[in-house]
């Protein structure tokens, strides 16, 4: 009897110290009341880079005002970190093991990959790109992820200026088991006066086949003011 | 209440019209003007990042006309219950398109009613039929 009472206390504190399973599929949502999570913090840019900022978006609201559409990216070009995190209303799916947590984005099939318990490595060792390097933890419920390497050509989070010293701190948890909160600091000792955050919501897609999605018909255009245009078709 | 009733709504509006900002935004296409296109189908490209339908139509004055006709992407398409071979060549179709801000014969599809009389959006928020899955 003492037996069994051992196995079942030490098979609860065994389960209590698994890390919870992130896998499934995610559709952006948004969470009100008690659960929400705090509101984005504001965007503060050091020096020149505030004034390149205010101009980028002086020249998107002003080719809004005129009816036209300012490009801020290639248009099949991916998102890359941290904005593919959460694209429209496009789901994403996290395939979770013990050393690795994948996460693939529906939208342009964006991947990036989270290796836990491992240590970062150093700049020097990642070639900038899209996603990164991105290294993970758990701290009790909530997984932490550090990522460095983006590139500066990949369009920052509401288009801030980023430089290769961007670095992004990911806490992710579930709050519900059909729920999952991102929250994302963005920290750049370059270009940013505070850290950003802002907290991205998800809720279960159960039952849902990821679609293939590859870029392979773009029919807009950038024009030479840099303005999106779509091309007519001739069939 | 009233202003959580209008957060809400600015929310929910939010959400309506989310679903083809995943590659451009609507602001090119006159979404305030809505153009009735009759004709047949050229060309159904389920494709990435955006689904088209090219239709041989006429215009009011009896003269022929083709139109480009952008949708959102297959993905979101599907919850609006549109499949790959929904359209074919020669297949007849009613269009209700949001045009081209600039006069280019192309628009933004806002709902189809294909021969069955069966009518589809453009994904969830955008049109008549009802989101699946999501």
């Amino acid at each position: 009897m003492r037996r069994i009472l051992f196995l079942t206390v030490a098979a609860t504190f065994a389960l209590a110290a698994d890390p919870p399973d992130l896998s499934g599929v995610w559709s952006p949502g948004r969470a009100a009341g008690a659960g929400a999570p705090a509101p984005p913090t504001p965007i503060l840019m050091k020096g020149s880079y505030k004034t390149q900022y205010d101009a980028l978006n002086t020249k998107i609201r002003e080719a809004t005002g005129r009816g036209e559409q300012y490009a801020v990216k290639g248009l099949c070009s991916p998102y890359g970190m941290p904005t593919m995190m959460q694209v429209a209303v496009y789901p994403m799916e996290v395939i979770q093991t013990p050393k690795q947590v994948t996460l693939i984005g529906e939208a342009f099939s964006e991947v990036r990959r989270i290796y836990i318990g491992m240590k970062q490595l150093s700049a020097d060792d990642v070639a900038p790109g899209y996603y990164g390097h991105s290294v993970g933890h758990w701290e009790g419920d909530t997984l932490v992820v550090d990522t460095i390497g983006i590139k500066e050509s990949v369009a920052g989070y509401s288009n801030l200026i980023h430089s290769d010293q961007m670095r992004i701190t990911e806490r992710i948890r579930r709050p519900s088991p059909d729920a999952l909160h991102d929250q994302i600091t963005i920290e750049d000792p370059v270009t940013l006066e505070k850290p950003v955050t802002y907290t991205l919501v998800y809720r279960r897609l159960n039952d849902y086949e990821m679609v293939e999605f590859v870029c392979d018909n773009n029919r807009e255009y950038i024009d030479e003011n840099n303005i999106v245009r779509m091309r007519l078709g001739s069939k | 209440m009233v202003r959580k009733l209008t957060s809400f709504l600015i929310a929910s509006l939010a959400l309506l019209v989310l679903p083809l900002l995943a590659h451009h935004s609507f602001v090119m296409f006159d979404t305030a003007k809505q153009v009735t296109v009759k004709g047949t189908v050229t060309a159904f490209e389920w494709t990435n990042p955006h689904t088209y339908i090219e239709v041989d139509a006429t215009d009011a004055e009896g003269k022929a006309k083709h139109w480009s006709v952008e949708l959102g992407s297959p993905s979101i398409l599907i919850q609006s219950g549109w499949k790959h071979n929904t359209l074919k060549k020669g297949s007849n179709v009613t269009l209700l398109i949001n045009p081209l801000k600039n006069g280019d014969p192309g628009g933004l599809l806002v709902s189809a009613t294909l021969e069955d009389g069966k009518t589809l959006g453009n994904g969830p928020g955008r049109g008549p039929a009802t989101p699946k899955g999501k």
